[in-house]
């Protein structure tokens, strides 16, 4: 069933190969773009590969494979509704939570696979391009790279399929999903002007918190935090499909 | 679970949309190895109907068992011999025919993989298996729902307006399948319809229902049993006819349609009925130019049964 799911997610062409071309294309621009400046000036502008296109990697893959994820979850929790085609799904008698939860696998797959080509693009030009040596990158550094690149868009990306499953149609489900990343999510920090503590228990802090920001809550309350604001949007997806008629 | 076991029975089924009886109290047994014609006019509550049987709705109150098991609760179970339409078949459209029927078959189980290849060349989409499904056409895509019906090899298909949309001959072909699903499967075939012709045609038993009830259930035959029976005569003194033929104890009514001729309402319509009209009125000395015995067609019966109350429109679901 998680195989059928992928296959229905990865067959959309626009949001699946669609993000694996930005984000690819993001690693390419990044890559040309140091090098000019790196022609332009190499004295200020040393390397080409190493820290610089690491850093740019890390940039372009988290917020260009965000955007994408969230598609592709948004559609994920939507598509089947808004299609007509989970009406067949729910026939088959398979346990609906079930479903979801297969779909959920199917999507982290999906997410992962799509983010995948331009991280490892990236990290061969960050140790194939030219660098000095103080440029070098180490193997904690790049671990933090990957594990930032694909928690933060698996993340927003579950809770997109939440969303999806929530409004049961396709443009708003992307619409709103892109909203609470990029809007209703960051200013849910401003709740730390009235309490430190909760403010960094809202997503953005927790998020970050458990992709290698040093401060803010500790480490185990900001992962549960960030389980916890999951768990909210998946549970309110999965309470809609297991009460639903269709 | 016997044979002889119906393969649906509805005990009280009733839907309920707010304060809106979509269906009311629906209690019927479908026999095994048969096809049943679930006729009524748009709005009649099929559609909901069916979703009810299929788990897709949970009905109001009223109990549905689908092959001796309880729906919802064994849904499951229920529905591992049961291949289904509902309104119209969806499919992903930028996944080929085959594809669409793997996805399916992931949800079913690894045996229906294995039949997939027989399914498409059941319905003639073989050729057409690694087309994408956005190039179907809604014959094709008809052909396809059936196609992902059969994966579960199903004693049961519920079919809901299956020929929708299908040109006379996509229809006829259409028609064609579906009586070798019955007759050279054994399959029980619930098919749902407005279209009376369609199912007069394929159905062994038809049930009649309007506004979200079950006002007939029957053979063809038995159906129109049950619709008025006249014999209608032309004669050269309709007046004194009239009062000759009134007096009859097996006549229930005289009418006259046109000027010299009458119909004669009789409990039954044959040889003997119609020979005791004719001997009455030549031996009351009235000239007789024509007997003719009159049934009425299913189309008739039909449009008698469904005008009789004329309640309001009951909605469909929303999907």
């Amino acid at each position: 069933m998680t195989r059928a799911l992928l296959r229905t997610i990865v067959g959309r062409k626009g949001s699946f190969l669609g993000t694996i071309g930005v984000t690819l294309g993001a690693v390419i621009v990044v890559a040309v773009v140091l090098a000019i400046v790196h022609g332009l000036r190499p004295g200020r502008n040393p390397s080409i590969g190493g820290q610089p296109m690491l850093d740019g990697v890390s940039g372009a893959v988290w917020l260009l494979g965000g955007v994408g994820a969230i598609v592709i979850g948004a559609l994920a929790g939507s598509y089947d509704v808004a299609q007509g085609t989970m009406r067949y799904l729910v026939l088959t008698g398979v346990r609906r939570i079930g479903m979801y939860a297969a779909r959920t696998t199917a999507l982290v797959a999906a997410v992962l696979l799509a983010l995948l080509p331009a991280l490892v693009l990236g990290l061969v030009l960050v140790f194939l391009l030219p660098h000095e040596t103080a440029a070098n990158v180490n193997a904690s550094e790049v671990g933090d790279v990957v594990w930032t690149c694909f928690l933060w868009p698996t993340v927003f990306a579950v809770i997109a399929m939440g969303i999806g499953s929530l409004l049961r149609s396709n443009g708003a489900a992307v619409a709103i999903s892109l909203f609470f990343a990029f809007a209703a999510a960051p200013l849910l920090g401003l709740v730390s002007a009235a309490s430190e503590t909760l403010g960094n228990l809202m997503l953005l802090p927790a998020l970050a918190r458990v992709t290698g920001d040093n401060h803010g809550a500790p480490i185990a309350a900001a992962a549960a935090a960030v389980v916890g604001w999951v768990a909210l949007f998946w549970c309110a997806g999965a309470v809609r499909i297991t009460r639903d008629e269709y | 679970m016997s044979t002889a076991e119906p393969i649906i029975r509805l005990a009280g089924v009733t839907k309920r949309f707010g304060r809106t009886v979509a269906v009311d109290d629906v209690t019927i047994d479908v026999p095994r190895g048969r096809c049943l014609g679930w006729l009524g006019p748009n709005g009649s509550g099929k559609t909901t109907l069916i979703r009810c049987m299929l788990g897709l709705a949970r009905v109001s109150a009223g109990t549905i068992e689908v092959r001796g098991r309880e729906v919802p609760r064994d849904v499951r179970q229920a529905l591992a011999g049961v291949g289904a339409i509902v309104e119209e078949p969806r499919f992903y459209p930028y996944l080929t025919g085959r594809r669409n029927l793997e996805v399916a078959a992931g949800f079913v189980g690894h045996e229906a993989f294995g039949r997939i290849d027989d399914a498409l060349g059941r319905v003639d989409l073989a050729g057409a298996a690694g087309t994408a499904v956005k190039k179907y056409s809604l014959g094709m895509r008809q052909r396809l729902g059936v196609a992902r019906s059969l994966l579960t090899d199903p004693e049961l298909l519920i079919l809901d307006e299956p020929s929708n949309g299908l040109d006379p001959a996509g229809m006829a072909e259409f028609r064609q399948m579906i009586r070798s699903f019955v007759e050279q499967d054994g399959r029980t075939v619930f098919i749902s319809s407005h279209l009376l012709d369609e199912v007069e045609k394929l159905a062994d038993d038809i049930a009649i229902v309007q506004a979200g009830s079950l006002v007939a259930h029957g053979t063809v035959a038995e159906l129109v049993a049950g619709g008025a029976a006249t014999v209608r005569v032309r004669v050269d003194e309709p007046e004194r006819a009239r009062a000759v033929l009134g007096a009859l104890r097996f006549v229930s009514g005289v009418q006259a349609p046109e000027p010299r001729t009458l119909d004669v309402s009789v409990e039954r319509v044959d040889d003997e009925s119609s020979m005791a009209i004719a001997r009455a009125l030549v031996e009351s000395g009235i000239g007789v130019a024509e007997i003719v015995q009159r049934r009425e067609s299913l189309e008739e019966r039909f449009l008698d049964i469904t005008r009789a109350e004329e309640p309001p429109t009951a909605p469909e679901a929303p999907s």
